[in-house]
């Protein structure tokens, strides 16, 4: 509740829901809360001593933040600033995403990247353009990327395979900390990244926005324009149409170019919706397309010419700036054909149902083409992963019933999995079948959640092996299932501390990778093994979140967590190295352990001033393997964050400016186990970046500005989560410049 | 406006469709995939007597991974003598096996075989040269001293655009240290 004038909290405004009967007060700071609405169209009265009843009709869907803001002074009442976002129903889980400021200044970045100023939040990169987001220190099949509600599949295995997904389609970013298993299903071991678009427009008129973004290093270049509908003629029909273009040339270190380190990048989406009052449906289309280049010199033949590019200062194989893509290159497909329905189902709820196909093709061409003449004509990439996943979901939400909601649903998948080139994984097909049920007991001042889940998988591989001077094709199969469950309590003291805590667990089924990988990891300069009886992995996690606010000028979030794993599936490396026809490789076998992870992430602000804020973030994680007593290996290092903001006074054509510095510092990686690594991790490194950003705004139309240099001081560093750090120094500056252009082509019709 | 749906839908039609599917459950079989070298041969012709050949070879039937290497021989030469040596690379996942060693004559300017010895009296001399008169290493004479063990370490080097002569540039397709006895 906010005076129009000077934005002061307004205490004591009486709302009062027409429809329902239903009233609140605000609170000293201004807050409200009116709990048990149903999605519709309800008419709102303000009142506030020395103000006008402010009457207005407002939509409500799903969980609606809502600020009013009534006129203190009768004399000139004719403007009512109503603005209105829907916000994520609050989980028991740690659920963090990107305020709008973070989602602007991510905008251009992977969708890994995106998430890295989230705390607990890393990333995995494999040089500048592969980048996994990595959650309390897992990564790959331990965590869960759901791209438009749907279940991302393809070979998340892999630590050089990024999630195939273009953030530009998404208006919600962030992660679910903490083991996930019965909301989203197996694999939400460590997490959730949620990556969604803005629901469809509900009131005519035809807009979109268009997004620019230019960076210095590399010399990259992205375009990502959407455009989106609804018309009065036809008011249940809207649509979506959103494109992006990327393109990037070698990258630089501070005294070198990084060769062969380009990349293209061409994704599109579209979306129609059909919305009624009891009925709605979806259909959504995504394509994502891209042509990695990867680093030259990171591709080795073996130890010693690993051994060689270590002892390097600078990479052995270097040059002058090209766009150019040569080999090594990865050529990456990902669709998503998603169709949703619902129905209401009277006053007890609402049904829905929700089918979507996966398609995933991964090409990777190896630095050199084969030495036989006929083969190399055939340029045919060194491996090819090709994976079509069906999923289904069905799911019954019940309505409040003596402050129970709940829901209860049933999910499929199926998928299969080709595979040509040199010999790596097999093909397989998996099938999973899952059911949970989700309750929950909300009271005004606490909220209780139980759940339960259980799934079962069945996985079919088809896989070569050498015997007898010959192949003979097997068909190893294994089932896995498994009972999650999750309990979570929240707690709001007042309108300025929460609490909330969960237990919870999740499982996932060994990986192929896992299970049936018999060969030299290329550019790993390792041979890794496979174990084909590996048990499921089960996660056990506790989270803590506490929440404070205080007045506008500060709040602050710390989450503690602690993730027991059982049979935690890990490379050890083991002796003696096998002897190849390459020379010796160190040996890497997959085992299991029982791994404990636990640590703290903690984020705040404070605003002494107006025209100030200071935030600071850190994440701290002690990862161990408990039954050997030592340290897991490549986990992120120790980090804090210190960021001022600068908020220069906002005129009428120049708003939201916002001009700040970040300190970045990360530890040395000290707690490593021994003998597990060929270089030992790098030094601490402390890096500058600077941020800037405004809307300019004429007449009606708005302009987003946003500069970023990131690495302000050209730094030389490596990071030890950078798979690269052994050939090669990080990014060095890179200045980055940002454009958003909404744009309106009719006029929304006014309510 | 119904129009333009239609033509959405059967645009995704058309997507959809296009992608392909392969046949999961029966894969193609791997010696019809790639290119592994297998067989490192190496032929001794003894200078003074052509009916004394020696032969001694690595080979890892599948390539690197999978099973171990089932044969790996010791290079056994007699004191002072002198050796015409022969290199063979060959691919045995394949029937007939196909002979690398002839690909990497025919790129032979981007690749070289280096020879280093490691504690016995044995000094290689490359005697093949590329199109650049630069050394190739398939063809070379061996002279032996003394008698007494040791290695032979041979790498074949990869050097599309950096060949120079020496091995310190470019990728590792072949390393193999050999243990030698001359007796």
């Amino acid at each position: 509740m906010l005076d129009d004038h000077d934005r002061t909290r307004l205490e004591y405004a009486a709302i009062y829901i027409k429809e329902t009967g239903q009233s609140a007060l605000s609170d000293s700071a201004g807050h409200y809360r009116i709990e048990g609405l149903c999605d519709g169209i309800y008419t709102v009265r303000v009142s506030h001593l020395g103000c006008d009843d402010l009457l207005q009709s407002v939509r409500i869907k799903g969980s609606t933040n809502m600020d009013f803001h009534p006129e203190h002074h009768t004399e000139d009442l004719q403007t009512v600033y109503i603005a209105a976002s829907r916000i994520a129903d609050r989980t028991t889980q740690t659920t963090v995403l990107l305020d709008k400021q973070e989602l602007e200044r991510s905008r251009g970045l992977t969708l890994g990247e995106s998430l890295h100023e989230i705390s607990g939040v890393t990333t995995l990169n494999t040089g500048n353009s592969i980048a996994k987001p990595v959650i309390h220190g897992l990564h790959s099949n331990r965590i869960l990327v759901l791209n438009n509600g749907i279940r991302q599949e393809s070979q998340q295995w892999g630590s050089e395979h990024a999630p195939e997904i273009d953030p530009f389609i998404a208006s919600r970013l962030g992660v679910v900390k903490g083991a996930a298993g019965v909301r989203y299903g197996p694999d939400a071991i460590a997490g959730v990244v949620i990556a969604e678009p803005a629901p469809l427009p509900d009131s005519a008129g035809v807009g979109g926005e268009v997004n620019m973004v230019g960076a210095t290093n590399g010399r990259s270049g992205t375009v990502s324009g959407t455009v989106e509908g609804n018309h009065a003629v036809l008011p249940a029909l809207s649509w979506r149409l959103q494109g992006t273009l990327k393109k990037s040339g070698y990258v630089r270190a501070l005294d070198y170019y990084l060769k062969n380190t380009g990349f293209v990048e061409a994704d599109f989406s579209g979306a129609l919706g059909w919305e009624k009052e009891r009925y709605g449906a979806e259909l959504y289309y995504s394509q994502f397309n891209t042509t990695l280049g990867i680093f030259s010199g990171a591709h080795i033949g073996n130890l010693t010419d690993l051994q060689i590019a270590f002892d390097s200062e600078t990479p052995l194989d270097t040059c002058g700036f090209s766009y150019a893509i040569d080999r090594p290159y990865q050529q990456i497909r990902h669709d998503l054909l998603k169709a949703n329905a619902w129905v209401s189902t009277g006053t007890a709820g609402k049904l829905s149902v929700v089918f979507a196909r996966q398609y995933n093709l991964r090409n990777e061409y190896d630095k050199h083409l084969p030495l036989n003449d006929s083969l190399a004509g055939l340029n045919r990439p060194q491996l090819l992963y090709e994976i079509i996943s069906y999923t289904t979901d069905v799911m019954w939400e019940h309505r409040a019933v003596g402050g129970f909601t709940g829901s209860i649903g049933v999910s499929g998948l199926w998928q299969a999995n080709a595979t040509e080139g040199r010999l790596f994984i097999p093909n397989f097909e998996n099938d999973r079948y899952g059911a949970f049920l989700i309750e929950r007991f909300k009271q005004p001042t606490y909220e209780l959640e139980l759940g339960i889940r259980y799934d079962a998988q069945h996985f079919s591989a088809y896989r070569w092996i050498y015997t007898n001077g010959d192949y003979l094709l097997t068909n190893p199969q294994r089932d896995f299932s498994n009972l999650s469950g999750t309990a979570g309590f929240i707690w709001k003291a007042d309108s300025s501390l929460t609490l909330s805590f969960n237990a919870g667990t999740a499982w996932r089924a060994p990986s192929v990778a896992e299970l049936y990988s018999s060969g030299l990891h290329h550019g790993a300069a390792a041979v890794e093994f496979g174990d084909p009886n590996l048990r499921t992995e089960k996660a056990f996690n506790t989270i803590l979140n506490v929440q404070y606010r205080k007045g506008s000028n500060f709040q602050a979030e710390a989450t503690f967590y602690c993730n027991p794993i059982r049979d935690f599936i890990y490379l050890r490396p083991e002796l003696p190295p096998t002897l190849t026809i390459r020379g010796a490789f160190p040996t890497f076998y997959y085992r299991q352990t029982d791994a404990l992870l636990s640590g703290i992430d903690v984020s705040a602000q404070y605003r002494p001033w107006r025209k100030m804020s200071v935030t600071g973030r850190g994440s701290l994680l002690r990862a161990r393997n408990v039954r050997d007593n030592e340290w897991l290996v490549m986990m992120p290092a120790d980090r804090v964050e210190l960021e001022v903001d600068f908020l220069p006074t906002a005129r009428p054509r120049v708003r939201e400016n916002v001009v700040g510095i970040v300190a970045q510092y990360v530890v040395e990686q000290t707690r490593v186990p021994a003998n597990s690594d060929f270089v030992a991790p790098p030094p601490a490194y402390l890096l500058f970046h600077l941020e800037a950003s405004t809307t300019l705004q004429w007449n009606r139309q708005q302009l987003v500005v946003g500069l970023s240099v990131r690495n302000l001081l050209n730094s030389s560093y490596r990071d030890y989560l950078d798979r690269f750090r052994y050939y090669t120094d990080a990014m060095g500056r890179n200045i980055v410049l940002r454009l958003r252009m909404p744009l309106a082509f009719t006029k929304a019709e006014k309510n | 406006m119904k129009n333009n749906v239609f033509l959405l839908l059967s645009v995704i039609a058309v997507l959809v469709i296009s992608s392909c599917k392969k046949d999961v459950d029966h894969p193609s079989h791997p010696s019809n995939e790639g290119e592994v070298i297998t067989t490192l041969r190496l032929t001794f012709v003894d200078s003074a007597n052509t009916s004394d050949v020696r032969v001694a070879e690595f080979r890892d039937p599948d390539g690197p991974g999978g099973i171990a290497y089932d044969r790996f021989d010791t290079i056994r030469l007699a004191r002072n003598s002198t050796y015409y040596t022969q290199v063979l690379l060959l691919n045995e996942t394949v029937t007939p096996a196909d002979t690398i060693s002839n690909e990497v004559l025919q790129e032979s300017d981007e690749h070289l075989l280096c020879y280093t010895p490691g504690g016995i009296s044995a000094t290689v001399v490359v005697t093949d040269i590329d199109s650049n008169n630069l050394p190739i290493g398939l063809r070379s004479s061996w002279y032996t001293t003394g008698a007494g063990n040791g290695t032979m370490l041979v790498v074949l080097k990869h050097q599309p655009g950096t060949k120079n002569g020496n091995c310190s540039t470019g990728e590792t397709d072949v390393e193999v240290g050999f243990p030698v006895a001359v007796n």
